[in-house]
């Protein structure tokens, strides 16, 4: 007998996410994944000034704040034809690297480790252990026995207390744990030191964009200037102080997160055979180093691979009616043109019809609409996206970089590159893709400086800033690979305003429900098969589908 | 986990750590909230007879970046809040469980501290279409604010979100948005206002109401007078500029280069109330308007439909993107201007007909006498 | 024959309210107006060596302030003041004034031909009108001094800080607060012609009424009281 369960809410994510799953024998048979709120941003986007979108769209999310900016300035400045100073550019990508970072270890450490760590067992670890098989795997300095007692005791007050706060009610004990006490105790000290960390390289957002989170972006370059005879602009001072912080994010990233990841995942190579789902992934690339209008000089390559064929990598167009296209067959939206039409953004439609169960509800009606989320499809094929797409596209593409770092990790871990497709892949994956980014910072990093040294200081364009410069009508799309994966927004500018606005968001991919040929997206694909324990405690679920790093706030926005 | 809760005093007992040191981190807790020495007494009994307070966060319509900012404090720095000060026992972002164990978390702590805990919440509440807008574990947002608030000591509404709605409530406001201050009622809301609020602001909130056993004294819009009772515009660096008249004219012009106030480029600094000036972000390190950009007004309700953001006032509802009231006065004026030589001119041609019919009907009337 | 009258209209605290208010309306409005749109110098100075903003952001609140007392001694004089002065000459509540504005409606601005008018002081349209430019300046004292309140540290700016929360918060009060700008830009323009119009028209020496206080009345027979 089939045996429905339900998880509601999927904690740990960005926004709220419901999945019903069917387990058989201990095997889930069949998934649904439901997104349960929205809030019609698309809709309030219409017939304001393009120039503010990028405010609103930005208010998609917060955790990857940021990147739904770029996109949308992005998608105006390809619509009006505005071409961004280099010097814009640049800072755009020391943004979009500083986001990665923190994003990237946020996930893994407070998002994601709960599901390989357990806590309570850190209890029962020995701090001399501890401490050596710590500096047996990272130079970290915060690694003496002494350290790893005083946490001991920090976290035997915690629990003592009898308040476990966000720690009650985990699933402690639970026997897909692997750890042995000394690792999970390292693992609750990172867990607190990259709390810490976190705060420190989002200051690179601060110093360029005036906050975090939600920093200040400017359709036509960036809003800081460049003066190197003024208190009152990025100078000597601020570019140094943009510097350390690179500096330290990568040390961290090389001495704490990298070392954690491959211990850890050491722990579950059997993680490395399940949750691979899709056999298709995209990525739209980023990080241009010669302006967004020259792919191939992205540090993200674009492309598509299908069937995980990694001796290929398709190209794609996202102007191309035939390409991408959203559909709701199972979301709750209608289309003009009937449920089961499939749209390309630029022709979008946002009209909210609620049509699932009254709440107070137990189980959605998976027959019908179930999400909010809308299905995007490319070709009428369903795609991964994120940090294992971006990865196997680069590895795919033959880029240097991608391959040693690909390699290193694999070989590290000694498992087979098919390993690559599965949950463990995808966490491996962003591990991999935070260590190049790093080194890409101190790269943009050294390039603003020379541009600088150089006497280019713009920082931005104004030749189209005044509306009466814009033609009647204008379209345009914003491409840009958000930390969990291909994102874009399409806009359409009639009359001075937004007369369409749509955004095909990496979680709605990865996350969707079914199309309307019933194929599944990502999320509930790759968790068929997922063996299941317990079904009151499935730990299980919460691997995989954390292994995405969901974010549903962005993917139905 | 069923134990009784223990007070500040026994974890740091437990620590290993003496009396004396006890009294060392109160007095340095008093140092660092800024009380006299004779005030000490109280911050030492506060703690040591409490358990860590109870604290539920909620979310809703949200983006998360509350939660992401909360994070990002540093004084306090958040794992000692949530170590050490709360007992943060239901927010979603951080939470081990899931599913129903989440649920039990949450029943538990509403159970065990009814009256007692702290409620936050993150978000805006979707009150249209029975709330299927925003629903967790099967209910809607509405209903679960509801039954938390109820047994909830105060209530902290995180974020324009939660204060007025943000920008899932600009028009047309598509899902009924509406801030917690409007859902419930009967319970103290502070707004801690801000998109996100800044982080220590938020972290400063949360010890407030901890180590005064209050909330702080609010304004006329609920938001905390603490933070929120200067513009940004009068703790603005750039204000001897404004009060000089120099003025930003377009992005990365001279004067942008040379840090001039923004006024020009729309800055809401001059209506917006918020600590940036002063507190700034992360830790001190710049605000909006120090990087460049005009400020939008994020602490504001309604912002979102105060645009365009790049021009001084909101464009006059009803005409389209960039028309200025500035704009519709003078159209006004001239109108006025051109009826007026309408009138004149009319007036001229009717009283020369008098005067000329005059002159002609009645003669013994000599009025071009006078 | 035709006799003229002369009458004395407007007393002096009437005559110096007006005059005041004039100034100081015309003085916000100059003021105001750069305020909502100050001119962006290009110029290397520095901050320290220049004030003009800051000058004129105090000149508008100088002449705020005069502009509000002014006004509120106007407000007395409506009912202490002599008949033309009163507060009932500008709120329609008979019918004789609703009758009346209809008749200068026709008159004055239709300009068709009727019985002339017989108000002394304002027509009861004029004192309609007027009685809107009051409700005006009560909207823009209060929205300025609403607005002013958080620049002040005096107590009486802040009798006027609810006024924000009921709006929303500051930038509707500033919204509203410039909006008004242009209604007392138009009813300047209207008013100040409409001065000259009816001394051209009528030659009752309007104008120079509100100088020296006398009106001079045409009249064919009887006098009207
Ligand atoms: C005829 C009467 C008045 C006119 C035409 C007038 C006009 C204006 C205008 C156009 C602005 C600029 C608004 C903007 O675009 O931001 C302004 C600002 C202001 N006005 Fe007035 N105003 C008048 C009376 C008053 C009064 C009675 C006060 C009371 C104190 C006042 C206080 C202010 C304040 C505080 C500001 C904002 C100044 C700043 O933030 O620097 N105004 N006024
Ligand atoms: C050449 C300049 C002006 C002249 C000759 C003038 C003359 C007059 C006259 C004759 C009246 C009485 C109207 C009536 O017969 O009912 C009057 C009333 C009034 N005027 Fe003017 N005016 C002038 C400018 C202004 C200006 C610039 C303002 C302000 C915008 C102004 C505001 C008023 C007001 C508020 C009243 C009503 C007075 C009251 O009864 O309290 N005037 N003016
Ligand atoms: N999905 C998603 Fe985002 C990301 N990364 C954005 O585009 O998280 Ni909030
Ligand atoms: S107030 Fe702003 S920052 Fe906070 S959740 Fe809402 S949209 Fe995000
Ligand atoms: S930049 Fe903005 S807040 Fe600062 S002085 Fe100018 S107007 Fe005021
Ligand atoms: S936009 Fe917000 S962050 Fe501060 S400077 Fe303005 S209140
Ligand atoms: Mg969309």
């Amino acid at each position: 007998m089939a045996n429905r369960i339900v998880v509601d809410p999927i904690t740990r994510i960005e926004g709220h996410l419901r999945i019903e799953a069917e387990i058989k024998d201990g095997k889930i048979t069949d998934a649904w994944s439901s997104g349960t709120m929205v809030r019609g941003i698309e809709i309030i986007l219409k017939g304001r000034d393009p120039r503010d979108a990028w405010a609103f769209t930005e208010r998609v999310c917060g955790v990857c704040t940021t990147v739904h900016a770029l996109a949308s300035v992005r998608s105006v400045e390809d619509a009006l034809g505005i071409v961004v100073p280099p010097n814009a550019e640049l800072i755009r990508n020391l943004m979009f690297c500083a986001q990665y970072m923190q994003d990237h270890v946020v996930h893994f450490y407070h998002l994601h480790a709960l599901d390989w760590v357990d806590v309570v067992s850190a209890l029962s670890a020995d701090p001399d252990k501890t401490s050596a098989i710590a500096q047996s795997i990272s130079n970290y300095p915060k690694s003496s026995p002494k350290y790893f007692a005083d946490l001991k005791n920090r976290l035997k007050a915690f629990v003592d207390s009898g308040q476990l706060g966000i720690f009650a009610n985990g699933y402690w004990g639970h026997k897909a744990y692997k750890l042995p006490p000394e690792v999970n105790l390292i693992g609750v000290a990172h867990y607190l030191e990259a709390l810490e960390w976190q705060k420190e390289i989002v200051k690179v957002h601060t110093i360029f964009g005036g906050k975090n989170p939600h920093p200040n972006y400017l359709v036509g370059g960036v809003p800081c200037s460049l003066n190197l005879s003024e208190v009152n602009a990025i100078n000597t001072e601020r570019l140094a102080y943009v510097g350390k912080l690179i500096d330290d994010a990568a040390t961290f990233i090389e001495q704490v997160y990298i070392p954690d990841l491959l211990a850890i995942a050491g722990f579950y190579k059997d993680w490395g055979a399940i949750g691979g789902g899709l056999t298709n992934y995209m990525a739209y690339g980023d990080l241009p180093v010669n302006g967004v209008g020259d792919p191939k000089s992205f540090k993200f390559p674009r492309g598509i691979i299908l069937n995980r064929d990694l001796s290929k990598v398709v190209e794609l167009d996202a102007k191309n009616a035939d390409q991408i296209q959203e559909y709701i067959s199972h979301s709750y939206y209608d289309y003009s043109d009937g449920d089961n039409a499939g749209k390309h953004p630029w022709d979008g439609e946002t009209k909210l019809n609620y049509t699932g169960p009254k709440p107070p509800y137990e189980f959605i009606d998976v027959e019908k609409k179930y999400s909010w989320l809308k299905t995007p499809r490319w070709q009428g094929k369903a795609m991964e996206v994120g940090p294992l797409a971006r990865c196997l596209v680069g590895y795919a593409s033959g880029r240097k970089d991608f391959i040693d770092a690909v390699t290193g990790v694999l070989t590290a871990l000694n498992v087979p590159v098919e390993a690559l497709f599965s949950t463990l892949g995808r966490t491996a994956a962003r591990g991999i893709e935070t260590k190049l980014v790093a080194g890409w910072a101190k790269e943009f990093y050294g390039k603003l400086l020379e541009s600088i040294k150089g006497g280019d200081t713009r920082t931005f364009t104004s030749e189209k800033w005044d509306p009466d410069t814009w033609s009647a009508e204008a379209k345009g799309v914003g491409l840009t690979e958000a930390p969990r994966g291909a994102l874009a927004h399409w806009i359409v500018i009639k009359d001075k305003k937004i007369d369409n606005y749509q955004m095909v968001v990496p979680s709605t991919w990865n996350a969707s429900p079914r199309d309307a040929k019933g194929q599944r997206s990502a999320y509930e694909e790759s968790l068929i098969g997922t063996p299941i324990a317990d079904p009151e405690n499935p730990l299980e679920i919460l691997r995989t589908i954390h292994s995405f790093d969901p974010c549903i706030a962005c993917a139905v926005h | 986990m069923n134990k009784k809760p223990k007070t500040v005093y026994e974890e740091f007992q437990a620590k290993g750590h003496s009396r004396r040191d006890f009294l060392k981190f109160c007095t340095m807790t008093a140092a660092f909230l800024g009380l006299e020495y004779s005030a000490v007494g109280k911050v030492v009994k506060a703690l040591e007879n409490k358990p860590r307070p109870a604290v539920i966060w909620l979310h809703f319509q949200e983006c998360t970046c509350c939660s992401e900012s909360f994070i990002r404090s540093s004084h306090p720095l958040v794992a000692d809040i949530v170590l050490d000060k709360i007992s943060l026992d239901y927010t979603e972002t951080l939470m081990a469980a899931a599913g129903h164990q989440a649920e039990k978390s949450l029943q538990d702590t509403m159970a065990k501290f009814k009256g007692e805990y702290i409620l936050l919440v993150e978000g805006s509440i979707p009150t249209d279409a029975n709330g299927a807008y925003c629903c967790i574990g099967g209910k809607s947002a509405m209903q679960i604010v509801e039954e938390v608030a109820e047994g909830a000591k105060a209530v902290i509404a995180w974020g324009n979100c939660a204060s007025s709605g943000c920008v899932q409530a600009a028009n047309p406001n598509p899902t009924g948005a509406k801030p917690v201050h409007k859902v419930i009622s009967g319970k103290p809301v502070i707004n801690v206002q801000g998109c996100p609020p800044i982080a220590e602001v938020m972290a400063a909130v949360v010890v407030h109401i901890l180590v005064f056993d209050t909330i702080p004294q609010l304004d006329g819009l609920g938001r905390p007078k603490e933070f929120y009772s200067r513009r940004v515009h009068d703790t603005c660096y750039r204000r001897p500029n404004y009060d000089a008249g120099l003025f930003v004219n377009s992005f990365d012009d001279e004067n942008a280069r040379k840090g001039y106030c923004l006024y020009k480029m729309g800055c809401r600094g001059p209506v917006t109330y918020n600590a940036c000036g002063v507190t700034k972000w992360n830790n001190g390190v710049s605000f909006p308007i120090q990087s460049g950009h005009p400020c939008i007004g994020c602490s504001e309700a309604n912002f979102w439909d105060n645009g365009p953001f790049y021009q001084h006032l909101p464009s006059f509802p009803g005409f389209g993107i960039e028309t200025t009231a500035d704009e519709i006065g003078v159209g006004l004026g001239l109108v006025t201007v051109a009826g007026i030589a309408a009138h004149a001119i009319t007036t001229n041609v009717r009283k020369r007909r008098a005067l000329f019919g005059k002159r002609v009907d009645d003669s013994n009337v000599d009025i071009s006498k006078e | 024959m035709t006799q003229v009258r002369k009458l004395y209209v407007w007393q002096l605290p009437v005559r110096f309210y007006h005059w005041n208010n004039a100034i100081c309306i015309v003085a916000l409005c100059l003021t105001g107006f750069l305020i909502g749109k100050p001119i962006a110098l290009q110029t290397a100075a520095e901050a320290s060596s220049s004030y003009w903003f800051g000058i004129i952001r105090f000149t508008h609140f100088v002449f705020a302030f005069l502009f509000f007392f002014n006004f509120m001694f106007r407000t007395f004089w409506g009912f202490v003041g002599n008949d033309y002065a009163r507060w009932y000459h500008f709120i329609p509540l008979k019918k004789k004034q609703w009758r009346e504005i209809v008749q200068v409606l026709k008159i004055d601005i239709l300009q068709a031909t009727g019985k002339p008018i017989e108000s002394v002081g304002h027509n009861s349209l004029a004192g309609f009108t007027y009685f809107i430019t009051f409700l005006f300046f009560t909207l823009q004292s209060f929205t300025g001094f609403a607005l002013y309140a958080d620049m002040s540290t005096s107590w009486f700016p802040h009798l006027f800080a609810w006024i924000s929360p009921i709006l929303g918060g500051d930038l509707l009060t500033r919204q509203i607060h410039h909006i008004l700008m242009w209604g007392f830009i138009i009813f300047a323009i209207i008013h100040v012609y409409l001065v000259f119009y009816h001394d051209y028209a009528e030659k009752r020496g309007v104008t120079s009424s509100m100088i020296g206080g006398w009106k001079f009345i045409e009249e064919e027979k009887e006098t009207e009281k």
